[in-house]
């Protein structure tokens, strides 16, 4: 019997899709779409034959629904993650800059302690390996600095973590088994 | 036939009856999820058939075509490819093999069950 597709119906069914698509951005973006509307297009179709909660119900849960969309798309198996390895290149630089501004301020205070009114240039090599020196002017008790940006070695360490986190290298063609196509019975 | 089926069984043998049922008539998603229903595999479910859908049309078994909807968005109907429809013939043809190696077993008659305490 037909069903009526209410509003909370509609809502109910957007945020089943959404999350499948915040699962699924490995996947390339016209792949990811077109499955996207194709869930949407089927669970109103599915909703107004049946209603939303079962219909719902006879999708599973939009994680086992993107993991089998990405199985389809990639093989079974272990596979690349641009999202892990989008995750790590955008959120270690922010930790990293607390911890070196943090390190940054806390020689300031220690030079800044003596005298309120000290004047003076003072150098720090900066954490090793990570950053370049850092020089402080001193004037008035008021201190500015310059330098401490990223060495070499952080910017490649950065992108190491990067391929690391997403297991990139499996995204190399040449490193892929040829997917072939599964026999379709037996 | 309603009884649930063997899940990995039906994995199994789920691309096989995609494909006949796409080659009877184009279909979209959910309406092949009805028509398996009907078929008599109430158990197999949307999130299942999806994605298998989605597996064939990127293996070059089916292709797609958006047909707008007066009742919603549109929809994304799939029919056989050429390479589809040699796919179907031979997975029938392993499936009637499959099914002919299984009822040879199963058909030799069993020895007398062992008395128990004997």
């Amino acid at each position: 019997m037909p069903n009526t597709v209410s509003w909370s119906d509609r809502l109910r069914v957007e945020w089943v899709v959404w999350s499948l698509d915040q699962r699924l951005y490995d996947l390339p973006r016209h792949t990811r779409i077109a499955h996207r509307r194709e869930v949407r297009a089927n669970l109103l179709a599915a909703a107004a034959e049946v209603g939303a909660g079962e219909a719902l119900k006879r999708l599973g849960s939009a994680r086992e629904l993107a993991a089998q969309y990405l199985d389809a798309e990639f093989g079974e198996g272990p596979r690349h993650s641009w999202l892990a390895a989008a995750l790590f290149a955008f959120t270690t630089p922010l930790v990293l800059n607390f911890f070196l501004s943090e390190a940054a301020n806390a020689y300031e205070q220690a030079i800044t302690a003596p005298g309120a009114h000290a004047d003076g240039s003072y150098s720090w090599g900066g954490v090793t390996w990570l950053q370049s020196p850092l020089t402080f002017e001193l004037h008035q008790g008021q201190a500015t600095h310059v330098g401490g940006a990223y060495t070499p070695l952080t910017y490649v360490l950065l992108v190491v973590g990067a391929i690391a986190c997403g297991r990139l290298w499996r995204a190399l063609p040449r490193r892929r088994t040829p997917r072939q196509a599964h026999p379709v019975a037996g | 036939m309603t009884s649930s089926h063997d899940p990995q069984l039906l994995k199994g043998i789920l691309s096989l009856l995609l494909l006949h049922l796409l080659a009877e008539q184009e279909s979209y998603g959910y309406e092949v999820v009805q028509r398996l229903q009907g078929a008599g595999f109430a158990d197999v479910l949307e999130g299942t058939v999806y994605p298998a859908l989605a597996r064939l049309e990127r293996e070059g078994r089916l292709a797609s075509r958006l047909v707008a909807s007066s009742s919603g968005p549109a929809r994304k109907y799939y029919r056989l490819t050429d390479a589809g429809h040699e796919a179907l013939a031979a997975g029938a043809a392993g499936w009637a093999r499959h099914v002919a190696g299984v009822e040879a077993v199963l058909s030799r008659p069993l020895s007398a069950a062992p008395q128990k305490g004997s």
